[in-house]
């Protein structure tokens, strides 16, 4: 696959403050990065440099083969910004404010217009101005707007942020749409479930990077898998030969379920439901815990705050 | 090359039907830019006929006015073969060139802020600035789209001021307004005073997040103006063809510098980052 977003020690400061730090990141063709991070923690900043509408103090991005501190223009036909506040004029129809956007670009403008007003369903609101619209709306034409020019990169400043649930769902489903057509996304969420949902990797970034990796690898790298074992009835027998079990790290009891940490998970669990069994534990389920992205997130930011 | 001077081209006129539209289909703004200047005309054409008819020039004589006069004569003997009345209304004709600056100064004012403050309270800038278009491009597109209908309305109400002469009956008297002043004024001032006055409009709306404070900042310009009718009327001076030159140089280098700083504030970065 190949790479077609890397920063090299990004950096940007405003005056004394450091906004972003030596953000070292890669994209592959065709993934969605989601960036994860805090209020404040420089997510836009980072976004505003790899689309090259603010230059960094320190470091690069190349974005699609472009320099983004270098050739402006040129990136600027090939890449696509949804930014935080969708920002539309609002006495001009949706038509005209995509035509207005899309007559910046090498393209067939009203072909393209029509084509995303009718793939982001806002075809029959394509003559109303835009101050009637609702956010959710809007925010489906800003995507439209980020999209008209059929860029090779797309960047997703907080797309779901302040809509309310049901038009967060629709832009959400539409991203999903996009990349299942092979869009390479870099998106900015508060969202977790919306990264899981959408993103092949994650970065927890804070001020620099925390960690970046696809969100299987995030939840065995910072947590033990462990097994839960639901139990008719969990007596201290059982547990006490669980537990001298050589390849139990660690047993906890909440209710009926054991919660089991197992040095291998794969290879282990047969085992240990045997000696469950053989012991008279009437087993009901054998289920893995799957730690929340909320969890994890929430670790990464603890531990990144520390660092 | 071509291509790109082409595409230069298209991007400009794309950004000055975007002006026209988004400025004429907001009724207050669109009164202001059509109504103003007209208003501004037929009030010149009537306080001189008033001022003609039931003040007289013997009356004028003896005001400020009187001494304005004065020095207007010395400048053009030729105005001693009039009748006295005639002369005072050569005298205010004359100065209708100079009022007339405020057309394009109030329009060009407007547009800029109208234009620019509308990006800030709309949020438009960022995603634009995420296009193609460069900083300039945008600058000199919302220049072109304020400065054309500025001019043009100028001109039309220039010559809608010499038919409200002929249709005083004063037609006879036009090859005495019609002077080197009057044509410096209209195609040389006019234009640089169209070009200042947007310029500041671009700097105040740099500042202001609405129209209404961009617009008391940038009519800073308007006073200079004021003070040339004033200081004429009274007779404190008269701008000669070789003044009115001057003033065009004056003003010219002085489009310069702030442009300057209009260009420095434009930045695409300073615009991301700064603009609030």
């Amino acid at each position: 696959m190949s790479i077609i977003i890397e920063s090299f020690d990004l950096t940007r400061k405003f005056g004394n403050l450091t906004a972003v730090e030596d953000l070292n990141v890669r994209v592959n063709k065709g993934e969605i990065l989601g960036f994860l991070g805090p209020n404040g923690a420089g997510k836009t900043t980072s976004i505003r440099m790899l689309a090259g509408t603010i230059a960094p103090t320190r470091g690069y991005a190349v974005v699609a083969g472009i320099r983004t501190d270098k050739e402006v223009e040129k990136l600027h036909e090939v890449i696509g910004l949804l930014t935080e506040a969708p920002g539309f004029y609002e006495r001009l129809t949706a038509r005209e404010n995509l035509l207005y956007f899309a007559r910046f670009y090498h393209i067939n403008s009203d072909l393209q217009v029509d084509k995303y007003l009718k793939k982001m369903d806002l075809w029959e609101r394509r003559n109303h101005k835009v101050g009637t619209f609702s956010k959710g709306m809007k925010q489906r034409l800003a995507l439209a707007r980020a999209l008209v020019h059929e860029p090779e990169v797309l960047f997703l400043d907080e797309p779901t942020a302040a809509l309310d649930p049901k038009s967060a769902r629709e832009v959400r489903e539409l991203i999903l749409k996009l990349k299942e057509e092979g869009s390479t996304i870099f998106l900015s969420t508060h969202n977790l479930e919306e990264a899981e949902l959408l993103c092949n990797q994650i970065a927890v970034f804070r001020t620099r990077l925390v960690i970046l990796d696809t969100p299987y690898n995030l939840r065995n790298s910072l947590f033990q898998r462990q097994a839960i074992v639901e139990l008719e009835e969990v007596d201290d027998n059982i547990i006490n030969k669980v537990k001298s079990l050589d390849f139990v790290l660690n047993v906890g009891k909440d209710g009926r379920q054991l919660i089991i940490e197992l040095k291998d998970f794969d290879n282990n669990r047969p085992e240990l439901i045997r000696c469950i069994v053989e012991n008279n534990g009437k087993i009901q389920s054998v289920f893995e815990k799957r730690h929340s992205l909320e969890e994890i997130y929430l670790t990464l930011i603890k531990e990144g705050g520390k660092g | 090359m071509r291509e790109d001077k082409a595409q230069r081209q298209k991007r400009i006129i794309n950004i000055i039907g975007k002006e026209w539209k988004s400025t004429f289909s907001n009724l207050n703004s669109a009164l202001f830019i059509t109504l103003l200047p007209l208003l501004i005309t037929v009030q010149a054409l009537i306080f001189i006929y008033l001022a003609m008819k039931f003040a007289g020039a013997e009356v004028l004589v003896k005001t400020l006015l009187g001494k304005g006069m004065e020095n207007w004569l010395t400048m053009f003997p030729a105005l001693g073969e009039l009748p006295l009345i005639e002369r005072f209304q050569v005298f205010f004709f004359a100065q209708f060139p100079f009022y007339l600056l405020l057309i394009p100064v109030m329009v060009a004012v407007s547009f800029a802020t109208f234009s620019i403050v509308e990006e800030k309270q709309e949020r438009t800038l960022e995603p634009l600035l995420a296009t193609p278009v460069r900083t300039w491009e945008l600058l000199f597109g919302k220049a072109l789209a304020g400065a054309i209908p500025s001019l043009l309305i100028t001109w039309f109400c220039a010559g809608l001021f010499l038919t409200g002469i002929i249709g005083m009956g004063s037609g006879h008297l036009l090859k005495f307004v019609l002077n080197a002043q009057w044509f410096i004024s209209l195609f040389l001032l006019v234009p640089l005073f169209s070009l200042l006055a947007f310029i500041l409009g671009v700097i105040a709306s740099s500042r202001a997040n609405d129209p209404k404070t961009a617009q008391n900042i940038a009519i800073i310009v308007v006073l200079p103006i004021l003070a040339i009718v004033g200081g004429q009327l009274i007779g404190f001076t008269v701008f000669t063809s070789a003044r009115l030159f001057i003033l065009s140089i004056a003003t010219g280098v002085l489009n310069l510098f702030v442009l300057r700083v209009a260009v420095r504030l434009f930045q695409r970065e300073s615009i991301v980052v700064r603009w609030r």
